[in-house]
């Protein structure tokens, strides 16, 4: 009698220490209003990197001023970088508001100090961007619904093929 | 200024040279006085290790070897009543007579009934002159020698927080909520070994592998304010390690220990092909005689860790050594060397620092940033005692110490490193007038000193007297005494802290009554006033001008033998601190961060425990449970709030089968804490935090010479943490074999 409401107590025990518990918690569950995906990492990964931002531009940029005030601006800095280590893939969750997004950009950056002016764009290659699924010759549109998350807006990081900014906008200086 | 090294062989030398002396002295006394021999042993004839023999309200105690024996010397000539109990046995008196002249020599052999319900006989923490069959005015929890063994542990603090009120936050003990976490930099808990402080001289912290814990005996937690008695840093509480004593005979121990980690429950959270592993050996040999003896013992421990980044070595040396000087003198001498090479998960991964693999946090990775973090360490200690019974009423103790701690910290992009020295110095007499009474006097001080990038070159003393008195009033027991510290700092103008404390007990319902009331106090630490690094991106400030934190700590308790099967302690506390240091952001010309007096707090609570014993010499049981209030109160602009780390409830259910009472036994723990409303750094880092479930279970088999343990800790892989980004350990599969000669 008593060893049975000693077993008793111990499956009582064991349900409660069932309960709870940090669990896993997918960047893209949950409430998550933004875009998700994944990005593959394609040759290799320059000495000189800082980081890889990943960036949504509403329209895309006419001037090289719209690269660092077009909204999301690059301000607070750093925005939104992908994870590390850069090499196979790795999934990411970008935080947006609710918007229609033309150009969804990683951008990597070599290490040194931003300065917050066109001259930045010294230090920022395109590494990549989203492209239209059905024509991967055009950029995609991402469009972030109202509350929620949209997903599978994939991209692939060329390390070998990171291009200046001045081959998408005129830039002014270098 | 740098401190000589020179300076612990001096106290030492110092203390060495006193002891030919203190036995010449005595060698006049040999001879008068008789000695009161014998043995310890259970109803089936087996000996009692650590029984407690002594003469109630004299000097004269014993502590029983691993065969039983005690000694009592000089006890005059006269009919003596010897009282002898153990943890676990119904204590037992019998009357010896001893002829005069000359004084000559008895033996008195006890034979003690199990009684599962009997507490620790012997309080050696709450009033440091060691109290025989008398319930302390303060709440003393004790950790036994079996449930050291039984939880198989590799240091200390991983057995003594399931004691009732005590929590280990990443290695940082708090006592009712005394401490909260603050990253290992102070502790306001002191650890003492064999009566020894031991917190660290430049941090204050505690290195709970220190001393091998194959080589701790008992462990006795007194929880409260025990500044009265030890000073600085007893302002929550106060551990006492005790190591194993030197038996009489030559005498082995080996320990072999290994185990498996458990992978990640989700696939998401995998960081690893291959399952961790952890081991360890420790080997000890003594040889002892009733005169004199020693003991050696070295151990080695590796982890793969339980988490990326976490692997960690360990190799360690320890020795003791006991010398009868003469039949009144005892000489101890100790002392212990560890090394340390660990690997340092300082935070988890949040999103954007690691292969995320989609999730928001993987706990089980570290921040990229931190690849390659490490720690080396090195500590140790030397401390010598002597302890010269004059008289039954009269004894006194004196003893030098020096810990010595060693740390480099390897970051990428930066190395900090600090050595310190803590040297110490005690000297005490014991008094009993009567049989009723107990005068302890003392003096003691402290110089510690650090060498670092971090924290400087600096120094502080603490010199301090104390006095306290225990008085028999009718079945009453009132105690009251009081300790005065001086502190300096580099050799500056000194501050003064008065500790006093009183405290009764009291028959009564059955059981016994307790209250006490007493003040402690915590002197900053160098690294406290000194630090100058970087945290959290913040540049960290010093501050020389810090103010010793202090509180007021009272309890009321009552312990109580219930329907034969149970016993029942339950114990009200409170405490009011102010001063207390913590981290303030101020702003200059940047935001810094610099450790203040900011803080005044109230801790309220409730503290019971419910020992059980259902099926006597089979089943036992037991339950703990703590109610904490802790309040950081309303000061300036700042709202009343909890205080970090603080949970409301802490809750340890154990219990132990041993069918046939014999050689197999199986249990489990259950610890249950609840999340912490609080912590620090809200905001800054990863704040994510659930409440602790965690069952351990356990198996062991004796035979003869062998023990072997099979013990599953967190069994049901339950994942949690204690502080921020930090994950507390997931399963672990480990098995201990013990082969003692």
């Amino acid at each position: 009698m008593r060893l049975g409401a000693l077993g008793a107590f111990g499956v009582l025990l064991g349900a409660a220490a069932c309960d709870g518990g940090l669990e896993p918690d997918p960047v893209c569950g949950r409430g998550f209003v933004g875009a998700c995906g994944t990005a593959h990492y394609a040759d290799t990964l320059p000495d000189s990197t800082d980081a890889i931002f990943v960036v949504a531009f509403p329209t895309f940029p006419q001037r090289c001023a719209d690269l660092l005030a077009f909204p999301p601006t690059f301000r607070p800095f750093p925005p939104f970088a992908l994870p590390r280590p850069y090499s196979d893939s790795a999934a990411y969750a970008l935080p947006l508001p609710a918007d229609r997004y033309e150009w969804v950009v990683a951008v990597w950056k070599k290490q040194g100090s931003v300065t917050f002016s066109t001259a930045d764009t010294a230090l920022f290659r395109v590494a990549g961007d989203y492209r239209d699924p059905a024509d991967t010759a055009q950029r995609g549109v991402v469009t972030v619904p109202t509350g929620a998350a949209v997903g599978d807006i994939d991209f692939v990081v060329d390390f070998g093929n990171l291009r200046p900014v001045s081959s998408y906008v005129a830039c002014a200086s270098r | 200024m740098r401190v000589p090294l020179i300076r612990p062989a001096v106290l030492l030398a110092a203390l060495a040279a006193l002891v030919p002396a203190v036995a010449l002295a005595q060698g006049g006394d040999r001879g008068r006085g008789g000695v009161v021999r014998g043995a310890v042993r259970d109803t089936r004839g087996a000996p009692i290790r650590g029984a407690v023999v002594g003469v109630p309200g004299t000097t004269l105690y014993a502590v029983t070897d691993a065969a039983g024996r005690y000694r009592l010397a000089p006890v005059s000539a006269r009919e003596v009543r010897v009282r002898a109990a153990a943890i676990g046995y119904a204590p037992a008196t019998l009357t010896v007579s001893l002829a005069s002249p000359p004084a000559d020599s008895t033996t008195a052999d006890f034979a003690l009934e199990p009684s599962p319900l009997e507490l620790t006989p012997l309080d050696v923490v709450s009033t440091k002159v060691p109290r025989f069959g008398d319930r302390a005015a303060t709440s003393v929890a004790q950790v036994t020698e079996k449930d050291l063994d039984r939880r198989a542990v590799n240091t200390v603090d991983e057995a003594i927080d399931k004691a009732g009120g005590v929590q280990v936050l990443n290695g940082q003990i708090n006592i009712r909520g005394s401490t909260g976490y603050v990253q290992g930099l102070n502790s306001r808990v002191l650890l003492l070994v064999d009566g020894v402080p031991m917190n660290q001289g430049d941090r204050g912290g505690i290195n709970w592998d220190l001393v091998p814990v194959d080589q701790i005996e008992r462990v006795d937690i007194l929880k409260g304010a025990g500044s009265s008695l030890y000073g600085s840093a007893a302002l929550g509480g106060v551990v006492n390690l005790t190591t194993r004593d030197v038996p009489v005979g030559a005498h082995g121990r080996l320990r072999v220990t290994g185990g498996v980690f458990a992978d990640p429950p989700h696939a998401e959270w995998r960081f690893r092909d291959k399952t961790g592993l952890q081991g360890g050996v420790d080997v000890s040999g003594s040889y002892g005689t009733e005169v004199a003896g020693a003991r050696f013992a070295v151990g080695e421990r590796h982890s793969d860790g339980y988490r990326e980044q976490d692997a960690r070595d360990h190799w360690q040396t320890a020795g003791k050594g006991r010398w009868q000087a003469s039949p009144r003198t005892r000489v101890d001498v100790s002392g212990a060397w560890a090394v340390d090479r660990y690997q340092v998960p300082l935070r988890w991964c949040v999103q954007s620092n690691c292969d995320n693999r989609g999730q928001a946090y993987q706990p089980f990775k570290i921040d990229q940033d931190e690849r390659g973090a490490r720690t080396d360490s090195r500590k140790g200690y030397l401390s010598a005692q002597v302890r010269t019974v004059a008289s039954e009423r009269m004894a006194w103790q004196a003893r030098a110490s020096w810990l010595r701690t060693h740390f480099t910290d390897y970051r990428r992009t930066s190395s900090e490193y600090a050595e310190a020295n803590r040297w110490g110095a005690e000297a005490r007499a014991e008094v009993h007038p009567d049989s009723t009474r107990a005068v302890l006097v003392g003096g003691e001080a402290t110089l510690s000193d650090v060498t670092s990038d971090i924290f400087g070159t600096h120094s502080q003393s603490e010199s301090a007297a104390y006095g306290e008195s225990d008085q028999a009033i009718g079945a009453a027991r009132l105690t009251a005494g009081a300790r005065l510290d001086l502190l300096a700092v580099d050799g500056g103008s000194l501050s003064a802290v008065l500790s006093p404390r009183v405290g009764f007990t009291l028959p009564a319902a059955g059981g016994t009554l307790r209250a006490s009331v007493g003040r402690g106090f915590r002197a900053p630490t160098m690294a406290e006033r000194f630090v100058h690094t970087v945290a959290l991106g913040f540049e960290v400030v010093p501050n020389p001008n810090l103010r010793p934190e202090v509180a007021w700590s009272a309890e009321l308790g009552h312990t109580t033998p219930v329907l034969r099967a149970l016993r029942v302690d339950a114990a009200l506390f409170w405490t009011e601190a102010r001063d207390l240091i913590e981290p303030a952001l101020v702003v200059d010309t940047a935001p810094k961060i610099q450790l203040q007096n900011v803080t005044r707090a109230r801790i309220l609570g409730l503290d019971a425990t419910v020992l059980a014993a259902p099926i006597p010499d089979r089943l036992t049981g037991m339950l703990t449970y703590t109610y904490l209030y802790a309040r950081r109160l309303a000061q300036g602009g700042t709202p009343e709030e909890p205080l970090a780390f603080r949970p409301k409830h802490l809750l340890t259910l154990s219990a132990t089968y041993a069918p046939g009472g014999g050689a197999l036994d199986v249990g489990g723990d259950f610890r249950y804490v609840s999340r912490p409303e609080r912590i620090e750094l809200e905001g800054f880092v990863d704040e994510r935090r659930v409440a602790v479930k965690v069952l351990d279970l356990s198996a062991g088999w004796t035979h003869g010479p062998l023990e072997i343990r099979l013990l599953v800790v967190n069994a049901l892989n339950y994942i949690y943490n204690l502080v921020p980004e930090t994950l507390a350990p997931v399963r672990t599969v480990s098995v201990t074999a013990v082969w003692s000669y």
